[in-house]
């Protein structure tokens, strides 16, 4: 019954979400077409493979890591990604001395363009909650211990602004390709609630 | 308009913005320290319970959006945006000395200037 | 409004609950719920503020009660009731005739 984690819907929820798609598609206003198409977007076309990607650029490219870090969106959109909540990212740098992380308190709040959809757990009550008060406990949660010395940064995207994480690179991959780093950065890191270690 | 499956590709792509073009003066600039206003509107609202009434420091003005509080109720009055930074000790307490602290995306309409 | 949505801070929720490869949806009437949301959403009958001022209103112990497109589906219905392109009648006559006309 608890909102913190997938659980089956009640009974009339399937029921009503098919009358809102069968009312609105006698009236013209939808067409199950583009729901069919966005879906397919979001479940197999769109997701942290994008952000990885994205990451990798940045540890192997010095002036692309500049530019990305000034202005999200734009270097964001070198690599061809952009659009639904991601029109305005703001990217934040880990560094030995720093953690970010990213939550929205309030909703789901989450950079779709290179993360894809979030996972439960970021939209669920224990998370939500957690993040601004406890980060280094719920770091802790997901196998996480920082030094005491580093500070951690956490990012609420109260707005419409949407952060991602700029993880740190691991010791001993500057000689692999991108898209060897690509393979090793995995969608936590870049929420914040992982860091990226060497394969 | 409806949405049809070959418009999805262009709308995902491109979204909406926030941003607004418009030449509206910011209230604060980087640096500024700034109180989260102790108000409790019934309506829509995006400042978060745990910042009203703490202070923070401007971290970067983010520019001139659209403002929840308004748009939610078909007033829009876009505002400057910016990131304020607030220090756990702050928002929780001095026991809550761990070394860590918060950034919030707020409007001007939501901060006042720190006393 | 001070809802329960309004989580920074609140403790005793629980621990995270991690999913290992975690699906985009986990429901068929997930993906509806999501494409029905852009689908309007796109064709300018809300903007997101008025959507998410429609979830904060189904009140808090639904809220709590209820996943996270489960608040899709309220807002949703929340939204279309109010402005006028569906009624609750409608919606409620619709899934009687779905479920075999006997509710």
């Amino acid at each position: 019954m608890a909102s913190y984690k997938h659980t089956a819907a009640l009974p009339d929820t399937v029921l009503r979400v098919k009358a809102l798609e069968s009312l609105l598609t006698e009236k013209g206003l939808i067409d199950p077409a583009a729901l069919d198409e966005l879906i397919d977007t979001y479940e197999n076309r769109i997701g942290p493979r994008n952000g990885a990607q994205v990451v990798a650029r940045a540890w192997a490219d010095p002036e692309y890591k500049k530019r990305l870090l000034d202005d999200g969106t734009s270097a964001i959109l070198e690599l061809g990604f952009s659009g639904v909540q991601g029109e305005d990212m703001v990217i934040v740098e880990n560094t030995p001395s720093v953690h970010n992380m990213i939550v929205c308190t309030l909703c789901s709040c989450y950079p779709w363009p290179v993360l894809g959809l979030p996972p439960v757990w970021f939209k669920s009550a224990p998370y939500r909650s957690r993040a601004v008060i406890d980060p280094r406990g719920v770091l802790k949660e997901f196998g996480v211990e920082l030094d005491p010395d580093i500070e951690i940064r956490v990012w609420d995207s109260t707005a419409e602004t949407r952060y991602m994480v700029l993880p740190l690179q691991p010791e001993g991959t500057d000689g692999m390709s991108e898209d060897e780093l690509a393979d090793i950065v995995q969608r936590d890191s870049m929420i914040g609630t992982a860091v990226v270690t060497a394969p | 308009m409806v949405l049809t499956k070959d418009m999805v590709a262009g709308l995902v792509s491109t979204g909406g913005s926030a941003r607004v073009d418009a030449d509206v003066a910011p209230i604060f600039k980087a640096g500024d320290r700034v109180t989260g206003r102790n108000i409790n509107p019934v309506g829509h609202t995006r400042l978060p319970r745990y910042v009203r009434g703490h202070t923070g420091v401007v971290d970067r003005d983010h520019g001139v959006f659209s403002f929840p509080d308004g748009s939610s109720v078909g007033q829009d009055k876009p505002q400057h945006l910016y990131s304020v930074v607030f220090e756990a000790e702050e928002l929780w307490g001095p026991d809550a000395a761990d070394n860590f602290k918060v950034y919030v995306d707020m409007w001007d309409d939501y901060l006042e200037p720190a006393p | 409004m001070n809802g329960v949505h309004d989580m920074g801070g609140m403790q005793g929720m629980g621990a995270i609950d991690i999913e290992p490869n975690e699906p985009s949806f986990h429901d068929d009437w997930e993906q509806r719920m999501f494409g029905l949301f852009l689908s309007m959403f796109a064709g300018g009958h809300y903007n997101i503020d008025e959507f998410r001022h429609g979830i904060e209103r189904m009140g808090g112990p639904n809220y709590m009660a209820t996943t996270y497109y489960e608040h899709w589906v309220s807002g949703m219905q929340t939204m279309l009731i109010e402005k006028g392109i569906l009624t609750a009648e409608e919606i409620n006559g619709r899934m009687s005739e779905l479920a075999g006309g006997n509710s």
